[in-house]
C-alpha cells in the first residue's frame, strides 16, 4: 500500500481529463515522444553546450552571449515537462515505481539545485571573465554537474522502458 | 534483399543484440547520447547562423566541432547496431530514409556554414542575408531529422524478414 501517491486516483485523473484517451489514440504518443526528445535537444543545444563551453569548449565565445540561448532550454524543459506529465498520467503506476523514472527525477532535482547555486553563486562573477579563457574552478565544476545530470537524464529516459513492471520501486510504501 | 536482411538477422551478432537482456538497452543510450551531442552541437551553430547571440564571433564554434564528431562516432556506431539487430525493420521503412536524408543534409549544412561563413566572421565582416536561411535550414533539417528518427519505431511494416 502506497500512503503516499493515490495511483488509482491519479489514473481517474488521467482517464477523466481525457489524457488517457488521447494518448492511446493512434498517433499522440509518437507525437508526443518527438516533442519531448526536441525539448531534451534544445536543453542540450543550448544549457548542455553552455556547460561546455564552461568546461573549456569553444573557447573565445563570449559566455554572457551563450547564455542567451538558454532561453531556447527554457522552452526545451517545457515541452518535456508537458509531454512528460502527459504519459504519467496515462500509466501512473508504470512510472511512479520506475527505478529509471525515478533516478530521472533525482538527477532533474539535483540540475535544478545546482543552477539555483550557479545563479546564486556563479554567474555575475562569470562576466568578467575573458572569452579566451578557462573559466575558474566553481564555475567548471558546476558545468560539470549540470551536464552530467542531463545527459544522465537522457539516460534514464531510455532506461525507462527496461524496467517496466514487475520492477516496483517504492522506499517510501515500508512492508 | 529479403534474402539479404534474413541473413543479417540469423547472424550471431544480430540475434545477440536483439535478445541480450541489456546490450540492446546500452546501444540504444549511446545512440540517444552520441545524438544529443551531435544534434545539440547543430542546433547551436543553427542558431547563431540563423541571428542569434549575435556578439558570439561564428568562427568560434568550430570548437564544438570535436564535441559532435564524438556524437556522430557514438550515434553511427551504435545505429549500425541497431541496423544490424533489425536490418528489414529500418530499411524497408520510407520514414528512415527521410531521417537520413534529412541528418545527412543538416551535417552537410554546417559544413557549407563552416565554409562560407566561418572564414568571413574571422575577418570580421558581416555575414551576408542569405547566412540566415542556412541557419534555418540547418535547425529545420536536424528538427526533422530527429523527429522522423522517433517515428520509426511507430512506422515500420516489417520487423523481422526471417
Amino acid at each position: 500500500m502506497d500512503p503516499i501517491i493515490d495511483i488509482p486516483a491519479l489514473e481517474r485523473f488521467g482517464i477523466e481529463t481525457g489524457i488517457f484517451g488521447l494518448m492511446n489514440s493512434k498517433w499522440a504518443w509518437p507525437i508526443a515522444e518527438s516533442i519531448h526528445f526536441l525539448g531534451l535537444n534544445l536543453l542540450m543545444c543550448s544549457v548542455g553546450m553552455f556547460d561546455l563551453r564552461l568546461l573549456g569548449v569553444g573557447r573565445g565565445i563570449p559566455v554572457t552571449e551563450l547564455h542567451k540561448l538558454v532561453k531556447f532550454g527554457i522552452a526545451g524543459w517545457c515541452m518535456c515537462a508537458i509531454t512528460g506529465f502527459l504519459f504519467v498520467m496515462t500509466a501512473p503506476g508504470q512510472y511512479l515505481y520506475n527505478p529509471a523514472f525515478q533516478t530521472k527525477m533525482m538527477l532533474m532535482a539535483t540540475a535544478f539545485a545546482n543552477m539555483v547555486v550557479f545563479y546564486a553563486t556563479t554567474a555575475e562573477a562569470l562576466k568578467s571573465t575573458p572569452a579566451s579563457e578557462l573559466p575558474f574552478t566553481r564555475a567548471r565544476l558546476i558545468a560539470f554537474v549540470s551536464l552530467g545530470c542531463w545527459l544522465g537524464v537522457i539516460t534514464c529516459g531510455r532506461l525507462i522502458t527496461f524496467f517496466r513492471p514487475p520492477y516496483h520501486w517504492c522506499f517510501w510504501c515500508g512492508s | 534483399m529479403d534474402p539479404v536482411f534474413a541473413w543479417i538477422e540469423q547472424t550471431p551478432l544480430s540475434v545477440f543484440i536483439r535478445e541480450d537482456l541489456y546490450f540492446f538497452f546500452v546501444v540504444l543510450i549511446f545512440h540517444a547520447l552520441g545524438m544529443a551531442l551531435l544534434v545539440g552541437g547543430g542546433l547551436l551553430i543553427g542558431l547563431r547562423t540563423a541571428g542569434l547571440a549575435k556578439q558570439a564571433p561564428l568562427h568560434k564554434f568550430r570548437g564544438f566541432f570535436p564535441v559532435m564528431w564524438v556524437g556522430l562516432t557514438l550515434a553511427v556506431i551504435s545505429g549500425v547496431l541497431l541496423l544490424i539487430s533489425y536490418p528489414a525493420k529500418a530499411l524497408t521503412n520510407p520514414v528512415f530514409a527521410f531521417k537520413f536524408v534529412c541528418l545527412i543534409g543538416a551535417g552537410l549544412m554546417v559544413r557549407e556554414i563552416a565554409r562560407r561563413f566561418f572564414p568571413m566572421a574571422a575577418e570580421g565582416l558581416d555575414l551576408p542575408r542569405s547566412a540566415r536561411w542556412f541557419g534555418i535550414a540547418t535547425l529545420v533539417l536536424w528538427v526533422a531529422g530527429v523527429t522522423a528518427g522517433k517515428f520509426l519505431p511507430y512506422t515500420h511494416h516489417v520487423l523481422l524478414m526471417s
